[in-house]
């Protein structure tokens, strides 16, 4: 809609509240004319019987109150006005609503420095239908369950039990995507690593070996004559269950703890973890001083540092500020679209452990020679993120 | 708010408050069903509190009131000033009620504020629209009806739905309570 139009709306919608009805008349006719000529679906979207039957009985109930306060002929003239000047802001609200463009609302959000509620209305709008579709079958089946439809309306606390937790829900996982996605504007901003050298991915799922493979390949890459820094992050095993993380110097051997399974909703980061504040700091000094030509390995990054938390600043400076030979990090499999996208690397090899055929360390040493092959499957991870 | 989930908790609960605000809220206003304004506030509350309990973060209810205001304009097609300035009042109050009180008094302190200023809500809106005349000829007839001063017949009715406020605020935090626990696979 141009700003001419919007001015002559703005104008009819202002004219509307004069206390002479032929001005508000006027604006009534000058609404629906030029809601005619712009947008006809808007008029016929006010134009419907149950609408028009609502703007009436509202009319009718202001003109009856003051036909019994001050005389018919009033009350008819209170009626009359109020019934315009309804129709006149029903027709403007229904182009208006018709003609803004959402897209162009979060752009101007982003403009004055909201982005962050323009992505959440983004969100929002995006997740309605499907909070629609969700709410209409949970009432059917909700339906079912309590045996009718009386029956249902008097459980209803437990409906909206069923569908808060939902929407809880819900939005669990879209904070989870956002991560994934490495999302800039609702998480910190991630700055790319960039790292100019040969990085290679090391992924595979949980409980898969990763960590060991990297003590390994350390291990492997030190007989063949590198230097080796950076961290490991093994895990903390009791009764067989994960309990936590430690942390581990490449060089130095020193160990920390990191962080401890805690009770869902108390861990930092949005995450079922509390991160001890040693725990960062070892990994910081791990990354302080890499003698140059050193193969770094960065035993992991997770959804924290895809936020731009955690251990990202300290692998980040020492990318920038020390002249590596090779880069080797570990991150879950689901993580490795979002973490290929923050590396923004010019040479990236993905090694999945449970598609080596052979010796892993071997192809971890060969993938930062750049002997290694890039496997297919892997390939289409990185393209469908 | 470094986490993302207060953000995401906000944008969920208030497109639920938006959905529900276009369905049941479209219905409620085309049948012309007694209360609705009530209906729609309890709904309100309970997505608020809800969201409060989930995300006890400064603010997050103004995010989510904030989302539902954006849908109600710019997807329902509401540009009517009754509904809209009925969702910031609630916004600001249940906040409010978080800031200056815990767990279910919070809640029934932000549900007296929202339904309270319901009822002078209306009669502004009324104002607005229908102008000084008439809102005060109903004023005036719902008082002489009843033989009763028309500025007692605003209080009495402040009155009851402040109570119904109170009530629908502890009842939202208990409810929410429930949910907390689906959630979390609590006791």
């Amino acid at each position: 809609m141009n700003q001419v139009l919007i001015a002559v709306f703005a104008l009819v919608g202002a004219a509307s509240f004069s206390s002479r009805i032929e001005v508000v008349a006027a604006s009534a006719v000058v609404a629906c004319g030029a809601t005619w000529f712009v947008d006809r679906d808007a008029l016929r979207r006010v134009l419907r019987v149950g609408l028009l039957l609502g703007l009436v009985f509202a009319a009718a109930a202001a003109g009856a109150a003051v036909a019994w306060a001050s005389g018919l002929d009033r009350g008819l003239f209170i009626g009359a006005t109020v019934l315009l000047r309804l129709v006149v802001l029903v027709t403007v609200a229904a182009v208006v609503a018709r003609s803004v463009d959402a897209e162009g609302i979060l752009a101007a959000m982003s403009r004055m420095g909201m982005e962050r509620l323009g992505l959440v209305f983004g969100l929002a709008l995006n997740c309605l239908p499907h909070l629609n579709e969700t709410a209409s079958t949970v009432w059917a089946a909700h339906r079912i369950r309590s045996g009718g439809r009386w029956a249902a309306i008097g459980r209803l606390p437990s409906l909206a039990e069923v569908l808060l937790a939902h929407t809880g829900r819900v939005a669990d996982q879209a904070a989870a995507a956002a991560a994934l996605r490495g999302h800039g504007a609702l998480a910190r901003p991630v700055t790319p690593l960039a790292p100019k050298v040969r990085t290679v991915v090391v992924t595979g799922s949980p409980g898969a070996g990763k960590t060991p493979l990297l003590e390994s390949t350390a291990d492997e890459l030190r007989n063949r004559g590198f230097v080796v820094a950076g961290f490991l992050q093994p895990a903390i095993i009791e009764n067989g269950a994960k309990i936590g993380f430690r942390i581990r110097d490449v060089a130095s051997s020193e160990v920390r703890d990191l962080a401890r399974r805690v009770a869902e909703g108390e861990g930092n980061f949005g995450t079922s973890f509390s991160f001890s504040e040693d725990g960062f700091e070892l990994g910081r000094r791990a990354l302080n001083s890499v003698p140059p030509g050193s193969i770094l390995i960065i035993d992991e990054l997770g959804p924290v540092e895809l936020r731009g938390g955690g251990h990202w600043p300290a692998v980040d400076r020492a990318l920038r500020s020390f002249d590596i030979a090779g880069l080797v990090v570990v991150v879950r499999r689901t993580l490795v679209p979002a973490l290929v996208e923050a590396l923004d690397a010019a040479d990236v090899v993905v090694v999945d452990l449970e598609e080596v055929d052979g010796d892993a360390v071997t192809e971890v040493v060969e993938a930062l020679r750049g002997e290694a092959p890039i496997r297919p499957s892997i390939n289409a991870i990185v393209t469908d993120a | 708010m470094k986490d993302l989930r207060p953000w995401t908790h906000a944008a969920l609960y208030g497109a639920l408050w938006g959905a529900l605000e276009a369905t049941a809220g479209t219905a409620l206003h085309l049948g012309r069903v007694p209360f609705r304004g009530e209906i729609m506030g309890l709904f309100g509350l309970v997505c608020l509190v809800c969201l409060r309990r989930l995300q006890p973060k400064v603010g997050v209810v103004l995010v989510a009131g904030s989302t539902a205001i954006f849908l109600k304009i710019f997807t329902l097609g509401g540009l009517y000033p009754g509904p809209l300035v009925g969702i910031g009042i609630q916004t600001l109050a249940v906040e409010f009620g978080f800031i200056v009180a815990r767990g279910p008094w919070a809640a029934a302190i932000g549900g007296i504020i929202a339904f309270g200023t319901n009822p002078v809500q209306r009669v502004i809106t009324a104002w607005i629209v229908s102008g000084t005349e008439a809102a005060t000829a109903v004023l005036r007839a719902v008082g002489e009806l009843g033989g009763i001063d028309p500025r007692l017949v605003l209080a009495g009715f402040v009155s009851l739905a402040a109570s119904m406020g109170a009530v629908g605020g502890v009842w939202a935090w208990r409810l929410a309570g429930r949910v907390e626990r689906r959630l979390r696979g609590g006791p």
